[in-house]
Parts: C-alpha cells; structure tokens; sequence
C-alpha cells in the first residue's frame, strides 16, 4: 500500500483526533471524514476514521463518544440518505445495524466513496486499487479555488471568478473599449456644446446691463446674430453628438448580447437544469438594455452634466463669488440624500429585477405550451396565474417608484430653495447698493444657478439609473462568469474512431440529495448494439447523458478507444455521435435545413439519402413543398413519427461512428414503430450502437443488454443469456408479453 | 392502480430504529421496517405521509397524521423529524458576498451554521404561504418560516434577496 498521508475533507478538530488516537490503536488510517451534523441531527462536528482492516467513529452521541469496529465484522456499510441529511451506518455480522456519521449533502460523496471502499475491501479486492477511486473522490471534493473558495468544475479547472474577468466595470469597460474614439469624439463635442449652452446667460447680462440701457440697436442686432451662432452650433454639434452616441451604443449592445448568447450556447447542462429560459431571455434582452442606457447615462450624459457643473461654477465664482457660494449651499444635502436614496433603492430594484424575470419565466412556460393549455380549458387559470405575477411585480415597482419619485422631488426642492437665497441676498445687494452687483448680473447669475442644478440633479438621480443597471448588470455576469463546459483536450481528435466503449467505476448524481448511477462498469467491444433496458428513472438516459457529455462532473471514467473521452476535444466528440432522442427537437425552418442542421453545407445529394435510410424521402416528398416545407414551431405540421424519422435522417447525414437512439419508438403507433425501426436497422449496420427501448421487442437483435435497476447495472448478456438466468429482464419480458398480448386482443375484439 | 389509504383509527404504529416504524393494522396484519416519507415535504407537512417498505414500494398512506392515535402520532412525527432537515434560520449573524456568491451565517433551530449561495436569484424562493426555502451550493434546504418574525438586522439584510 503507497498512500501515506491521511485523506480528509477538512481539518479535524484537536480534540476529536486526540480521542481518536486512543481508538486507533496503532493502526494507521487512510482516510478521514469529518461531518457538519451530530447523530441527534443538530450541527455538530463528528469524524470517521478508516484504515485499511478497521473504523473509528466519533461522536457524542455515541457511546463513550466513540467506536471502533474492524472490517471483518461488518457485514455491509452504507449511506442512507435522507432529506437535508445523510447517515453513514454498517450492519455488523449479526446483522445489527449502528449508525456511525451523520452529515450534510456536502460530505455525501465522499461518505458514499468510503462505503464502497470497506465493502469492496471486505471482499477482497485490491485495496490500492480501492483507495485510488477514493482518492479521486477526495479530490473533486477539494476542488476549490485558493483564491476565492469557490468551487471549480474540475480540479485543474481555471476559476472563472479569479481569471479578472469577474469585475463589473473591467467587463464593462472590456466592451467600451473598441469604441473608444467615437466615445471621445462625442466627450469633445459634448464640451463644446456644454461651452455654447454657458453663453446666452452671459449676453443676457450685457443686455441688460449695457446694450438696452445704452440704446444700442446695432449692437443689440449684432448680439443678437451672436446668438444665433451660438444656437445654431450648440444643436447642430449635438444632433452630431446624439447620432454619433446612439450608433455608438447600439454597437456596445451587440457585442455583448453576441457574447451573452455564445456564451449560453457553451454553458453545461447543469446550467440549464437551474436557470429557466424565460431568465435567460429577460437576461439577453432586457437587462442589456437596461445596461446600454446606463453605459451611455455615464459615458456622455454624465461628461456633459460634470463640464457643465464646472463651467457654471466658474463664471459664478467669477460673476460675484459671495453668491456662487450661496448657491452651493444645497449640495452636500443633495449628496447626502442620494445616498441615502441610492442604498434605500438597490434592494427595490435587486427586488424588481426577480419579479421580472418570474414574469418572463411564466411567458416562456405558457406561450409555447399554449395547446396544451387549451386541451385543459385552462385559459383562465393561465391568466389569473399570469395577472398574480404581474401584479406582485407592480406592487414591487409602486413601492420602488415611490422612493424613486420622492427623491428628485426632494433634490429639487432643497436646489430651488438655494435658488431663493440667491434672490434673496442678490436683490439686497442690487437694492442697498452695496455691492458692485448689478440687476443684469444678478438675472445672469440667477439663469446659472438654475443650470447649475440640473447637472446637481442629474448626478443626485444617477444612483436610480445605476441601482437599476447594477441588477441587471449581476444577471449579465451570472452567465459571463458561468463556468463554460470543460474542453480539457480540446485540439485532441483522434484520425480513428473505433468505438470500444468503457465505463469503469462511474457514480454521479444531478444534485447530492439522490444518487443516479452508482458504480457502473462495462465495456462495449466496436460494432456492438447494446440494449439499455430498466424501468423508469432506473438511470437509462443519465447513462447517455453523461457518454454525451451533457454532464461532466461524475465520478470514475468513460473511456472510448481506452482514452479518457474528457481527454478528447468535445466538438470532434460530440461530431461522432448520432443521438436520437425520444421527442425530436425540430426547428422553425425547412425541412432541408432541419436535417442538414448537423451537417451545415451538405450536398443535396447527401440529404435525399439521409432521409432515404431514415424511410423519411417518401413521406416528404409528397408534403406541396417537399424539402422546402417550412415546419412550425417545434415542429408543428408533422407527426410524431414524421419529426423522428426526420431527427434520424438528421443523425445519419453526419455519418457518426457512434449511434445513441434515447426510447425512439415509445411515443408513435406500432406501424410507425416498424417504419422507424427499419430505418434504425438500415442506419446502426456497423457502428457502435446504444439504444433505450421501451418495447423490449425491439432489443431482440441486440448482441448485449444491459439491464439498469436503482441507478445500478444488474444484468449484462444477451438476450438468450438474460432470459435464461431468469431475472429482472425475463420479467420485463413477461410483463410486457402479457400487455401486448392484452393489447392486441382487445384491438381484435373492437376491431370485429 | 388505486393508492391504499389507511384508516388513522385502525392503524398502530411502534418505532423501530430513527426512521423506521412498524405498523400493526386492526386486522392483526403486521407490516416491518417501513419508512415513512411525506409525499408533500414542503407544502404539506403533516398530509399524505406515504409509507414505504425496504424495497421502496409504497405499503399505504396517511392522510392526515392528526387523525391517527396519539402514540402512532407521535411515533410517525419523531421518525419525519428525523428523516427531513430543513432547518429554520431564526436569525441571519453575517451576509457576505464575493463574486455573486453569497456566504449566510445563520442560527437555526439546530444550530449555527455558515453555508454558501451560489446564485441567489434561483437559490431562494419564497412560497405560496410566505415561506421563505434557501438552497445552498451543496442542495441543502434551509427555511424562514417568517421573514417579518426575525430581528430587523436580518429582514434588511435578507430583504433584498427576495
């Protein structure tokens, strides 16, 4: 035995491996868990130890705190989920049964590795051999990032929140980059126009002051057609300035809704299994925009407001500097009362934001499911249940409008107010005399302060617009930071694919509440049919699943021409596999296009002989539009049958090694089942073929069936062999004969 | 085929280990090691309690556990309190975040605890009845049963999650 160092979740705690050391008795332990939860079910700290002959538990619970047991007594161990919870108990020879940990999901793989370890152990098999499946288990189990603690796909997975991507203004700026000069462009013109919006107040006051007191027609037509001027290119650059902002933005939209949609294309299934469609969608549309306006707010809005806050408050300070500071007298309060509105917004709007995305979540499950709602007259459950979500996202946004609407209200309130103390102490002066203060000025400077307070305004509002793009822009990142699928041998396509395929020592389970597939071994020589039978939810099609690679994080390996297939570039994978599943997936185009979907750029030729083996050209050809016949939405305007033999066509035309039919038949009509199985037969002639049937019929020519009970495989041989051990499959066979048989006798007797 | 219902007062149930209970019916039919499970775990805690023996096939159900004799009653409760851990946070202690990952330490009714939320949007849902049920990164349920019922710290720092 090599492995020296002790495995173990996490630190022990002192005094338990004190304890344990008294327990242990010399004997050197392999491996530790350390569990969350006491055997009464409270959080707790709890260990099992395990050596390579022996146990120790610790726990208050247990009697004297702890037990010591040897393999050689123990009949079986194993892991008895629960919900929220686990126990680790072993039955002893006598068949009593004790239990020894109790824990959390979060140590369940691991418990579940070191079951199998003592009772494969206990019979007698290669204990290095044990101790390396379990290794691995620890492995993935410490596969955290040591910079952020998050946990990686894989252990040699790069952490996508650490790879400095993870920030929001880097990804932001990230697509404000490339358009950086139009962006600049518009700053400047932005200045300029900010320039002339500060000159009219000014020749205001000379006309006041000196030009309609002097009498100066010339003067007056000369100020005039200064004016002009100054209108004239303060808009003409603005126009400039907006077209230039808008094509600018729309630009920034695309990029990111282009890379918002690449990237969902590449996110594991598990994504998908815990993110409906409907938030994915409210994702791309709206909260990009939501963002576009933000960005844009901030890119030249805000440059705008700020040169004109500056400006302004120069030629104040310059005009009379005891009013300019009357004047911002309001602007800490506006300070301060935006923050004080800008924290009291950020969870409304964090609020708002789930609300909505419920509200799109409901329109992507009822709108393309609308048949199905009118089979079951449910028009009006939909829309009440549809009008309840609307109106608990209105309650939530009549809530954020209220502080939202309060707030510049508030704002302008306190700057109006300063704009009295200006009058106020402006018109003593021009009354007393005291000052140099002249009326022209003092209506001037009260024009300036007015615009001084649209720029304090509109940096008081922004925290609205960024609490706003703040959620939205956290969804955007949820998806760009998502951990893509793992292409660990990406560039590895090997020139030949036999198609010998090997599962050793393979578990996995979607979440930790429940195990799916539990220790799955078998090989599959090239050319082989392989039936998968098992009654529903036994792990049929997760065994599919994860030889797809819709699911990378299993335990054990999945070989195909003894080499790792996650050490194979997926694409290239993924393009030798035909799958067939049991609802074909059609797409709202022609059907040409449906079926050279996996082959983009066949030939005609190539197409016609696909849907020539998938028995699909006759049913196609007589359709009016034949090839061009646009199919509806999922495909609407076929049959069952028609959509598979379409899907199979499709499978065939990218020539796969390895051919996958997922329950194909189980949803269409016996002469249907025929046509579709002649075609299957046509197409699996040399290739690697796994097929899940319903009908055990259709397995007869398989040379090997695989039969899958609870997640494990429980008979392997052909057909003759299987139902001459007379088990689970010669049951399956018996039940299903006595159905058909049913069946058909009852389609005589209707049919006379 | 039709689910068999047993009738609460014709039904005796005695513990057998943590989550397993024996039943004896009035018929004098016994049945061993059954393990009950609630067919409504988070909307109906103490409806239809489906009784499952070792192969997992379900023996009978209960509609409703408090119709049955108080002893079975207690018998059954016992062996679901077991079986189901949601515990209920009664106060949240600290509410981190890095990177979208939520980091709660929380006090519930077994005790104190500190667990991850990956994605808070789909990690927390509030129910029908005002229920509050948080999933952590590695799917263990945790449940507010009233997040107005909490110390004012907690609503607000949880308030904005929901």
């Amino acid at each position: 035995m090599e492995q020296k160092t002790l495995l173990t979740n996490k630190p022990i705690p002192a005094e338990l491996e004190a304890k344990a050391c008294s327990l242990l008795c010399g004997a050197s332990p392999l491996m530790a868990i350390v569990g969350d939860l006491n055997l009464d079910g409270k959080y707790g700290v709890s260990t099992l130890y395990v050596c390579a002959d022996r146990l120790v538990a610790l726990d208050r619970f247990l009697p004297d705190g702890g037990v010591m047991m040897l393999f050689e007594d123990i009949e079986k161990a194993s892991v008895k989920r629960l919900y929220g919870n686990a126990i680790f108990r072993v039955e002893d020879k006598s068949g009593k049964v004790s239990d020894l940990l109790r824990f959390t999901y979060s140590t369940t793989d691991v418990c579940d590795a070191v079951a199998d370890f003592i009772n494969k152990t206990n019979e007698g098999a290669d204990i290095d051999e044990q101790l390396l499946v379990v290794k691995n288990t620890y492995h993935n189990l410490r596969s955290f990032c040591p910079k952020c603690g998050r946990k990686l796909a894989n252990p040699e997975a790069d952490c996508m929140n650490c790879k400095g991507k993870g920030k929001m203004a880097q990804v932001l700026y990230g697509y404000i980059k490339p358009y950086i000069k139009p962006l600049l462009i518009s700053i400047f013109l932005s200045v300029v126009t900010t320039g002339m919006a500060l000159v009219p107040p000014y020749i205001t006051k000379m006309m006041v002051d000196d030009i309609i007191p002097g009498k100066n027609v010339k003067n007056l037509i000369i100020t005039i057609a200064a004016l002009l001027g100054v209108y004239l290119m303060q808009y003409g650059l603005g126009a400039l300035r907006a077209y230039l902002l808008r094509i600018t933005g729309d630009k920034i939209i695309v990029d990111l809704k282009k890379d918002i949609y690449a990237k969902a294309q590449y996110l594991p299934m598990k994504f998908y299994d815990k993110t409906s469609t409907g938030a994915i969608i409210n994702r791309i549309n709206s909260d990009t925009t939501q963002l576009q306006n933000f960005m844009l707010r901030i890119t030249q809005e805000a440059v705008v407001q700020f040169f004109m806050m500056i400006g302004i408050v120069v030629i104040m300070l310059v005009m009379d500097w005891r009013l300019a500071l009357f004047s911002l007298v309001p602007v800490p309060v506006v300070a301060l009362l935006s923050r004080y509105f800008g924290k009291k917004l950020s969870p409304m709007y964090r609020r708002l934001w789930r609300r909505s995305s419920s509200i799109s979540t409901i329109l992507t499950d009822t709108i393309p499911s609308v048949r199905i709602v009118k089979s079951f007259t449910s028009e009006e459950r939909t829309i009440n249940r549809f009008s309840r979500y609307m109106d608990d996202w209105f309650n939530e946004d009549k809530r954020a409008a209220k502080t939202a609407s309060v707030f510049p209200n508030a704002i302008t309130f306190f700057v109006t107010c300063g704009s009295l103390l200006i009058w106020y102490v402006g018109g003593r002066y021009v009354i007393d005399g005291s000052t140099d203060l002249t009326l022209g000025v003092l209506v001037s400077f009260i024009s300036y302060a007015s615009m001084f307070y649209n720029p304090v305004n509109f940096f008081a509002s922004l925290s609205d617009s960024y609490q706003n793009a703040l959620a939205s822009t956290e969804k955007i990142l949820d998806i760009i930071n998502a951990e893509p699928e793992h292409n660990f041998g990406k560039g590895n396509s090997p020139k030949f694919f036999e198609g010998k395929i090997e599962f050793r020592n393979v578990n996995f389970s979607f979440d930790r509440s429940k195990k799916i597939l539990n220790d799955i071994n078998f090989v599959i020589q090239p050319g082989e049919t392989v039936g998968i039978v098992g009654t529903t939810g036994s792990g049929k099609s997760t065994i599919i699943n994860l030889l797809m690679r819709f699911y990378d994080d299993y335990e054990g390996e999945i070989l195909i021409d003894d080499v790792n297939i996650k050490d194979i570039d997926m694409e290239f994978f993924r393009s030798k596999i035909g799958y067939v599943q049991q609802e074909p997936i059609m797409f709202r185009d022609t059907i040409f296009n449906n079926i050279s979907y996996s082959l983009p750029g066949a030939h005609v030729d190539q197409v016609l002989n696909a849907a020539d083996v998938a028995n699909a050209h006759t049913f196609i050809s007589r359709l009016p539009n034949a090839y061009d016949t646009t199919l509806g939405e999922r495909g609407v305007g076929l049959s069952g049958g028609e959509k598979q033999r379409l899907s199979i066509a499709r499978a065939v035309l990218k020539n796969p090694n390895l051919m996958i039919f997922d329950e194909a038949t189980s949803a269409v009509d016996s002469e249907t089942e025929k046509l579709i199985q002649d075609a299957i037969d046509k197409v699996i002639r040399g290739r690697t073929t796994f097929m899940i049937a319903h009908r055990l019929s259709t397995l007869r020519k398989a040379n090997r069936i695989l039969v899958v009970d609870k997640g494990r495989i429980i008979e392997n041989g052909s057909h003759d062999e299987l139902m001459a051990l007379k088990g689970k499959y010669y049951k399956l066979i018996q039940i299903q004969s006595m159905s058909e048989k049913v069946a058909a006798d009852k389609a005589a007797e209707n049919f006379e | 085929m039709a689910r068999n219902f047993i009738d609460p007062n014709t039904v005796k149930f005695t513990v057998r280990d943590k989550i397993f209970v024996d039943a004896e019916l009035y018929t004098g039919e016994k049945f061993t090691m059954l393990e009950p499970h609630r067919l409504f775990p988070i909307s109906g805690l103490m409806k239809y309690i489906s009784l499952l023996d070792e192969d997992g096939n379900e023996v009978f159900i209960i509609r409703d556990i408090e119709q049955l004799l108080p002893e079975s009653k207690e018998v059954i409760l016992k062996c679901l309190d077991e079986r189901y851990m949601i515990p209920k946070i009664t106060k949240l202690i600290k509410r981190t975040e890095k990177f979208l990952i939520w980091m709660w330490t929380v006090e519930t009714d077994r005790g104190e605890f500190t667990f991850e939320i990956i994605n808070s949007y789909q990690s927390i849902k509030i129910l029908y009845d005002g229920r509050i049920l948080i999933k952590d990164g590695n799917d263990n349920l945790y449940e507010i049963p009233d997040l107005y019922a909490l110390d004012s710290r907690s609503i607000k720092l949880i308030l904005p999650d929901v």
